[in-house]
């Protein structure tokens, strides 16, 4: 236990360089490589005078180091200043920008994962049969179309033509924003079935090799009962661990389908900060999203190595 | 030393697995003929050589090279006449040349990204593996740092600070997915080390450079071939949304900067510039979807219809 | 198991798509849909026409466009009456009106809204003035008031002490304003109507701070909550608004237009104003078709299903109750000669063969539906020095004329000229724009490669003069032909205004000479002579002066279109019984619905 312990502490105090490393890209990205900021910021009648004063204000004439230094310091106070765009408080814009991702990846990765897992149960119960291949060159098949051409086509034909859906747009409070989520979700869905099946399937054919499956086959066990009460429970370790560390990713909610569907969470803020060149808003995005994927790594890992004899810790 | 997620963990539970099978000479001629045996593949195999000559012919203006001329009225639509059969975008040109000309860019941005990503993620991966240590240490840590940030993320930065252009496609989409290659080759090459061969090399006063370009590294170069033609599909799909995020290819047609036209197009019911893109980039990122699934079924037989 | 993953998504389906949302007849809500983020309330940051629009139903200034008349007039808001001018044309004295009251907010001792006072405007304009707020209006003013850039710079890099005292803007009594210029500038008045100079109350700013931006407090029509960030704004009537009328004056066409039906009555006329900021355009116009907006523009690629060729509106919309506005805007698109490169510097004959070479006519109808109108000269029409019966000779479309220059300038077919970098953005009508341009340019053997940038790169690339050619469009500051020529005044260079760097010295001297003039008919003249002489040297690729097309439903009152709207929602009037009727006919979703059957 002690050892477990050990590793556990190691393994948190790693995300300090990790973190020291993510901030130092970040500064590379866009401290040193980005160029000057300031005159398009000023606008159609900027002045030099006023260039001056603002790359004061921004910090930007800060050496290098102290650049350095305000990046992990932002990092680990999580105070990212305000955008240039917006003039907003970062951290508030963030808070506003969270309910709306979450209102469309959580349901939307809920569903995908479970229809998923479904599927892939399905898949490996007939493994070989003709439906286990048809399924799978149906997953490759839609893996191989663009992710936009899908939300082109359905935005078109599902919103625009039928009606079906509110175009794009979002309100905030239930049940007005599941008007507005819906056909997003369901495109969610959708691209997420193809690569999603492929990788439950293989998970769950790992197990179905494992040498217990074998034992209970011997015993006489139904494939059904093996597959659901042996297999589906000892499958759920990497399942689950799976969905854990893609947690962070539905923070940032889907970046082209809230920009599509003009959804004001964190993925279209991003495409928003991206296309008016809002450094801090991107550097702070970057950062707390390399934060988020750290420490849900680090969670999964943990889970892994408490449920799952077989990994053993360095 | 660290190791840093299960996922990795279950990498290097498949590298077990491939280790397990022992390479050989007679590995490559088992896997080629494995590999030729497989009719789907072959026909892939034939569909990817296909669409990289068009490519070559493209690129050498052999085919393709009046794409900016005006064949047609603005947004002609298709099968009505044959100097325009996919029909005609805005200014009049024509949609098939312009898929044509797609192709070259779609194949061009996968090879030079392939190009730049690989010896980065090898040349890592294996001084990683290798030394272990301090150096292993190090990278690692760098990896681990790159890859915290999300992919679309880092992908957009780059492209984003680059500025414009299919120069910026390559390295950006080169830049960002060395990272999977690297961990692979790396504890690819942690197996090899200690091999009896790699001993053998030692016993006979090779030194550590020789060891690892002349014995180690053609021992992984299966995980470079399934790589590349993984980083293929990734790469020409990644155009698409590079282009739609306006940090594309510019001045010249391309399957990402066809579909983004749909976006105004479809509301006028003009779909034929979306559905030639689409269909001509289906074909081929459905060929190495299909080609990487059995490379890797040929080259490791283990995991035969798993994935 | 593949059933019931599709039934489910079925069911999903059914649940939540046959239920809308209810409109609402017992208020006067105004519904607009906005294009872009509202960056924030704060009147010194009003960088571009969206948010200055949402700033001005919050606050006011001293002046504003008299509603109905063209051209446009200014006439005064919190001023009492147009300013006093003294001889030499550089003090101008205003008289506040009285009784004008600020909005109720916490930031007043009791909450309740104080009077106006001079003292606020000479604050806010100071504020304006600050370089710690950096405001983009500040060429508006920078040099032009005694003691102001003095008072600026002396606090440069430090807090700014407001009750320091500035020569050129003093309140003499509290409702007494006075400026003092420092050289003829019949332009100022323009900037006192811009919502950079808009009057805010200090207390507000000093309480809420940064985040005063979040926290409007003006004297307007219409009061805001604390703006949340969120893609929608709404606004309420200000209880406390001052008696303001509708105008009584207008011209005999507003008047068959009904537009003075409402003369004399009392404003703000709605109750509510909601605001949805929706970025795609296709989405906006779909919502308005709805009738979940109240105006709308119409979508490039929407065009031929609403106007027709005459134009006037398709059965499809006029059955609606929909009716059209077309308007010409105040503006110029243009393509940019970097005159910094020797390669156009001196070369008048590739310019204009350049211009000859583009097409216009098709430009128009492949971008503009065939609605803009051509530029002749940098001057759009409806205010001084645009004329009408001028053609330029090198805007017409000669490829043969083209080419002749072109040889002439020492290019023949092309050969020897270098490939021409052109900068664009990234969206897709501008690369489809630039990708004309190209096609064009090829036709007489140019050679042209674009480069694709996000708005501040290419900002950026051009204020540092890095840019070869590129595309640009000016939609005025204010109706003067000053803020167009002024494009191409050498003085005003990048990172100025004038992105081409174009600088001729006879041009500076003549725009020196006749823009501190008097607005007149003499100085029209002038000022249409200028314009179309320095045309005729091709200093730009000049394009067309857009019209604005707008949509708007029946229930909407007396809604003209101004390129300066800022501050008009309080002349708009909902008719809901109108609105009612249109409703419960079942027009508007009628009409979806045949269409969708249809295809």
């Amino acid at each position: 236990m002690s050892n477990n312990w050990n590793y556990i502490i190691r393994r948190i105090l790693y995300l300090i360089p990790v973190l020291l490393g993510v901030c130092f890209l970040v500064f590379i990205l866009f401290n040193v490589t980005a160029g000057d900021p300031v005159l398009m910021l000023l606008g159609k009648h900027g002045s030099p005078e006023q260039a001056a004063a603002l790359r004061e204000q921004l910090g930007l004439n800060q050496s290098w180091f102290m650049q350095y230094v305000d990046v992990v310091k932002s990092a680990f106070t999580f105070d990212f200043g305000r955008s240039w765009s917006t003039k907003q408080e970062i951290s508030s814009m963030i808070a506003h920008g969270a309910i709306p991702s979450l209102t469309l990846s959580l349901p939307a990765f809920f569903l995908s994962t479970v229809t998923s897992i479904l599927f892939a149960l399905l898949v490996a119960f007939y493994r070989g049969k003709g439906i286990d291949l048809f399924i799978r060159v149906t997953c490759i098949a839609m893996m191989s179309i663009s992710s936009l051409v899908y939300i082109l086509v359905f935005q078109y034909l599902l919103a625009y033509k039928w009606g079906l859906f509110e175009i794009s747009g979002y309100e905030f409070g239930f049940p007005n924003f599941i008007y507005y989520v819906l056909l997003p979700i369901i495109i969610w869905v959708i691209l997420s079935l193809g690569p999603d099946i492929r990788f439950y399937r293989t998970l769950i054919l790992d197990e179905i090799y494992q040498d217990y499956v074998r034992t209970a086959r011997a015993k006489g066990l139904t494939e059904k009962k093996i597959l659901f009460k042996h297999v589906l429970r000892n499958a759920m370790i990497p399942i689950v661990t799976y969905t854990v560390v893609q947690l962070p990713f539905l923070l940032l909610g889907a970046l082209l389908l809230e920009s599509f569907f003009s959804i004001p969470g964190l993925g279209g803020m991003t495409i928003n900060a991206l296309n008016s060149s809002d450094f801090p808003v991107l550097k702070a995005i970057t950062i707390l999203s390399a934060i988020a994927y750290i420490v849900f790594t680090l969670i999964q890992d943990i889970i892994y190595t408490i449920v799952d004899p077989r990994v053993k810790l360095q | 030393m660290l190791e840093q997620t299960a996922a990795e963990n279950m990498e290097a539970k498949l590298n077990d697995e491939i280790n397990t099978i022992g390479k050989s000479r007679s590995l490559w001629a088992d896997a080629w003929h494995r590999l030729v045996q497989d009719k789907i593949a072959v026909s892939c195999l034939i569909i990817v050589g296909l669409y990289a000559l068009v490519a070559l012919l493209s690129g050498l203006g052999l085919i393709a090279a009046d794409w900016s001329q005006e064949v047609g009225p603005s947004y002609a639509p298709p099968f009505e006449n044959w100097d325009y059969i996919l029909g005609t975008d805005l200014f009049g040109r024509s949609v098939l040349t312009k898929v044509i000309h797609g192709t070259q860019v779609a194949m061009s941005v996968g090879l030079v990204s392939s190009l730049i990503a690989i010896p980065i993620g090898v040349a890592l991966g294996a001084l990683a593996g290798y030394f272990g240590g301090w150096v292993d240490e190090v990278i690692v840590w760098f990896y681990t740092t790159v890859s915290s940030i999300p992919g679309i993320m880092l992908l957009m930065s780059i492209a984003f600070i680059l500025g414009k252009g299919i120069t910026t496609v390559y390295i950006a989409l080169g830049l960002t997915s060395w990272v999977g290659l690297c961990r692979l080759i790396r504890g690819e090459v942690m197996k090899h080390k200690n091999r009896e061969y790699v001993q053998a090399a030692s016993a006979i006063g090779a030194g550590h450079p020789r060891k690892l370009i002349k014995h180690i590294i053609p021992n992984v170069t299966h995980i470079v071939i399934i790589f590349t033609s993984l980083q293929f599909q990734v790469a020409i799909k990644s155009e698409v949304i590079l282009s739609y995020l306006g940090i594309g290819v510019s001045g010249q047609p391309s399957w990402g900067t066809m579909i983004d036209d749909a976006k105004l197009e479809l509301a006028r019911e003009v779909w034929w510039q979306l559905a030639g893109a689409t269909v001509a980039m289906f074909v081929v990122v459905l060929a190495f979807n299909i080609l990487g699934d059995a490379l890797r079924d040929a080259l490791d037989p283990k995991l035969k219809g798993k994935s | 198991m593949y059933k019931f993953g599709l039934s489910f998504v079925m069911a999903f389906m059914v649940l939540f798509t046959s239920c809308t949302k209810k409109q609402n007849f017992k208020e006067k809500v105004l519904q607009i849909n906005v294009s872009a983020k509202v960056k924030g309330l704060d009147p010194v940051n009003a960088g571009d026409t969206y948010s200055s629009n949402e700033i001005a139903r919050v606050y006011e200034g001293l002046l504003e466009y008299h509603y109905l008349k063209r051209p446009y007039e200014l006439i005064p808001n919190l001023a009492e009456a147009m300013p006093t001018v003294s001889d030499d044309e550089l003090t101008y004295t205003f008289k506040i009106k009285k009784g004008v009251m600020f909005h109720d907010n916490k930031c007043f001792p009791g909450g309740k809204g104080r009077e106006l006072k001079a003292q606020d405007f000479v604050y806010s304009i100071k504020r304006m003035a600050d370089l710690n707020n950096n405001s983009t209006g500040w060429w508006l003013l920078d040099g032009k008031i005694a003691g102001l850039n003095e008072w600026r710079e002396k606090y440069n890099g430090k807090p700014a002490n407001y009750d320091d005292k500035v020569e050129g803007l003093q309140a003499l009594d509290d409702y007494t304003l006075q400026f003092k210029l420092t050289t003829k500038y019949p332009q100022f008045l323009y900037s006192l109507a811009m919502v950079y100079t808009f009057a805010v109350p200090r207390e507000a700013v000093e309480m809420y701070g940064e985040e005063f931006l979040n926290n409007p407090v003006g004297t307007g029509a219409f009061m805001t909550g604390v703006y949340t960030q969120s893609n929608t704004i709404e606004y309420t009537k200000n209880p406390n608004y001052r008696d303001v009328r509708y105008p009584t004056e207008g011209s005999e066409a507003d008047k068959k237009k009904g537009l003075l039906k409402y003369a004399g009555k009392k404003l703000p006329l709605v109750d509510k104003i909601k605001v949805n900021i929706i970025t795609e355009s296709s989405t906006s116009f779909l919502k308005f078709k709805n009738g979940e907006a109240d105006f709308s523009a119409i979508p490039k690629d929407d065009f031929n299903e609403v106007v027709l060729p005459d134009k006037g509106i398709t059965d499809a919309f006029a059955k609606r109750g929909i009716s059209l506005e077309i308007t010409p805007d105040l503006d110029i698109t243009y393509i940019a000669f970097n005159h910094d490169d020797p390669l156009f510097k001196d070369n008048v004959k590739l310019r204009q063969a350049m211009n000859l070479a583009y097409n216009r006519v098709e430009a128009n109808k492949l971008f503009y539906n065939n609605t803009a109108i051509q530029a002749q000269t940098i001057i759009p029409p409806g205010i001084g020095g645009y004329q009408e019966d001028y053609e330029n000779p090198y805007h017409e479309y000669d490829l043969e004329k083209a080419k002749k220059l072109l040889a002439e300038a020492g290019y023949p077919e092309g050969k020897g000229l270098p490939t021409i970098n052109y900068e664009t953005t990234a969206t897709t009508v501008s690369r489809q724009m630039s990708e004309f341009f190209s096609k064009s340019m090829k036709d007489i053997g140019i050679n042209i490669k674009v480069n694709t940038n996000t708005w501040p790169q290419l900002t950026q690339k051009t204020k540092k003069r890095q840019a070869q050619m590129f595309g640009m469009a000016w939609l005025g500051d204010y109706p003067d032909g000053e803020n167009f020529l002024q494009l191409l005044y050498g003085p005003n260079a990048s990172p100025g205004p004038n992105g081409s760097n174009y600088n001729n010295a006879k041009f500076n001297s003549d725009f020196e000479r006749m823009k501190n003039m008097q607005p007149g008919p003499k100085r029209a003249k002038l000022y249409a002579q200028l314009a179309q002489r320095v045309a005729e040297q091709a200093p730009l690729i000049l394009g067309v002066h857009r019209t604005s097309y707008v949509l708007k439903h029946a229930w909407i009152k007396n809604y003209k279109f101004s390129t300066f709207n800022a501050g008009h929602a309080k002349y708009y009037d909902v008719d809901l019984e109108k609105k009612k009727e249109v409703f419960d006919s079942g027009i508007l979703t009628k009409e979806l619905e045949t269409k969708t059957a249809s295809n």
